[in-house]
């Protein structure tokens, strides 16, 4: 998490939080049925209605709605909370979890996008997770396309719904699904919609339709130097939800079997739910639970809770001054440790080192003291050595493990 | 900045210096010597400059184009583990990087210095070669005058630059390992030199 926190800074993004606690109007209505079902709510005690956040986007329009006057137009924020959704528990997504969120709002140019998509490969490059694709579409043109074959607006988010699923459910599933619906063409439809194997080809098999955006986009990731592996045109690309009006993102790793671990898009019309000023927007959301679990799969996953570097021991009654001054030194330089409490015996705070995966172990015993020296354990072999006390910082910071 | 001449680093003090000139002279290039304190020394007989600046600098003014070759020693480029491409390696210049320990000291083998600190101006170099050899030691950095950490009690080994283990018998030290031999380089910048590069072409057809 602190990973994703540290790039999300680094690309310019402030962090913001929003109330877990809301009044229920502000979370009910602006996701559909479906939403609303899935919204925790109950009465507290003052009989309010109160909802707990479904996701981080409506709560942070709400917040840009309130707050505009006083923002730095265009805003970047991040944030990362939790969320609460009363659903079945699956994997990689518990009825209780993280989302990581980023958005740009207050500006239109084609340049978001494109550091929006710079950021998620630099947010996976550090986590050291390979083999990302990132699915690029415009809602725009899907729509254009749509019409092209004689499907009116009434009917296209329903259509985009179905096509949508195609991952999931395969291609034939989709076409005697849109025939259902009095799509004869179907099957032109979906056989347009379907990607080449590159970007540039699959941008001139639409060239009987408007690509500025996709070319336009295509081209500020070049220059931001996105590689071009990563970055995958698939007109077929839907995303489900309603709101969005430009182009959408979804985030999948090749070596996983489960869905997307980051998605987004440009949505133009959210903050208008919440004043009358609208605000064009762009942003995506990791998925922090499922980016664990892949890490997990790939045998990625590094420990946070790293040990301290050294552990300060207690020799007797009379070295308890030494080692607390010698604790302070540590502190003071920057060099995690840890002090022993109670002058026991050695045999006993070595144990405790061991059991603590703390490397070195520091010993000022009346020996030590009497030639200004310390002797530093080093817990996985038992060598010890003896340097003088006021070249223990130097010694510990240039440690190099040779792994 | 557009520049018509080509630009040539040498070392300004040193080992270098004095072989270094004598090369660009064997090339065919007429200079002063003598700079003194002048860091930009103007050819007589051909539209070249001679740049003395800080060895160790002198990969950067490779890689930023400032120059656009110069004489350096091999061990700088290792350390700082520049990849520029090496026109030619030269004859001279020969030294080594070693690990040295006292005469007195009790280590045999470079396993044992598992723990121990070990000074050196060459940090990079050094922490390669301990990982290679799955070594956990402590790398003190210190810019010069390294041979003299032991005496002082700031280190149990160290690793330096040595040609002929003069300096390290002087200080009772003796080497146990070798990190790399390396010799003076040739080398060119790798960006275009547009106009003036016919010269430069023709130069460089001498240098080999």
């Amino acid at each position: 998490m602190e990973i994703i926190r540290k790039t999300f800074e680094q690309f310019g993004y402030s962090p913001i939080e929003t109330p877990i606690i809301c009044p229920a109007e502000t979370i009910l209505g602006k996701y559909g049925e479906e939403g609303d079902r899935l919204t925790y709510s109950f009465k507290d005690r003052g009989n309010r209605l109160i909802a707990l956040p479904y996701d981080l986007t409506v709560p942070f329009a709400r917040f840009v709605a309130a707050n505009y006057q006083d923002l730095p137009l265009p805003f970047k924020r991040y944030q990362i909370q939790r969320v609460w959704r009363a659903e079945k528990p699956q994997q990689g997504r518990l009825r209780e979890f993280y989302q990581c969120d980023i958005d740009i709002i207050g500006s239109k140019s084609l340049i978001c996008e494109a550091e929006i998509v710079k950021m998620i490969v630099a947010v996976f490059e550090k986590l050291l997770i390979p083999n990302i694709t990132i699915k690029v579409n415009s809602r725009r043109l899907m729509n254009v396309i749509l019409q092209s074959f004689g499907i009116n607006q009434s009917n296209t988010i329903s259509v985009i719904r179905i096509i949508d699923k195609i991952t999931k459910i395969g291609e034939e599933v989709v076409v005697s699904e849109l025939q259902k619906m009095g799509i004869d063409n179907a099957k032109m439809v979906i056989e347009t919609l379907t990607r080449e194997d590159t970007n540039k080809g699959t941008l001139k098999k639409l060239a009987a339709y408007d690509t500025t955006e996709l070319g336009e986009f295509l081209s500020y990731c070049d220059s931001l130097g996105v590689p071009e592996k990563n970055l995958q045109i698939d007109p077929t690309l839907a995303r489900g939800l309603d709101y969005y009006t430009g182009l959408t993102f979804e985030v999948i790793s090749t070596d996983a079997n489960f869905g997307s671990i980051c998605a987004g898009g440009r949505y133009d019309n959210l903050c208008g739910l919440f004043s009358d000023k609208d605000f064009s927007g762009v942003g995506v959301a990791f998925g922090f639970e499922r980016i664990m679990l892949l890490l997990e799969q790939l045998k990625l996953f590094r420990s946070s809770n790293a040990p301290s570097q050294a552990l300060v021991t207690i020799f007797n009654e009379n070295s308890v001054k030494d080692a607390l001054q010698t604790y302070s030194n540590l502190i003071e330089a920057g060099v995690p440790s840890e002090i022993y409490f109670e002058p026991e015996k050695l045999s006993k705070q070595f144990k405790f080192a061991d059991k603590k995966q703390i490397p070195f172990v520091l010993i000022q015993g009346p020996e030590e003291q009497e030639k200004g020296e310390i002797t530093i354990k080093r817990m996985q072999n038992g060598k010890q050595k003896n340097i003088p006390v006021n070249q223990l910082v130097t010694y510990l910071t240039n440690y190099y493990e040779a792994k | 900045m557009k520049r018509n001449n080509i630009r040539i680093a040498v070392q300004k003090e040193g080992r270098l210096k004095i072989p270094s000139l004598e090369y660009l002279e064997s090339l065919g290039l007429q200079f002063s010597k003598e700079n003194g304190r002048i860091l930009i020394v103007s050819c007589k007989n051909a539209d070249a400059e001679i740049l003395y600046v800080r060895h160790r600098d002198i990969p950067q003014y490779i890689q930023s184009g400032a120059a656009d070759f110069a004489v350096v020693g091999g061990d700088i480029l290792y350390e700082n583990n520049f990849k520029i491409r090496k026109v030619k390696k030269l004859n001279f210049g020969e030294c080594g990087l070693v690990i040295a320990i006292p005469v007195v000291s009790p280590i045999k083998k470079i396993e044992e210095l598992n723990g121990e600190r070990i000074a050196t101006s060459y940090p990079n170099s050094l922490r390669k070669f301990l990982k290679k050899q799955k070594i956990n030691a402590v790398i003190i950095e210190i810019r010069g005058s390294v041979e003299v950490a032991p005496a002082l009690g700031l280190a149990d080994a160290i690793c330096d630059l040595t040609q002929t283990g003069n300096s390290l018998q002087e200080n009772a030290l003796k080497p146990i390992a070798t990190v790399f031999n390396s010799t003076a380089v040739f080398i060119e910048s790798p960006f275009e030199r547009g106009q003036k590069s016919e010269f430069a072409n023709k130069f460089l057809t001498a240098t080999l």
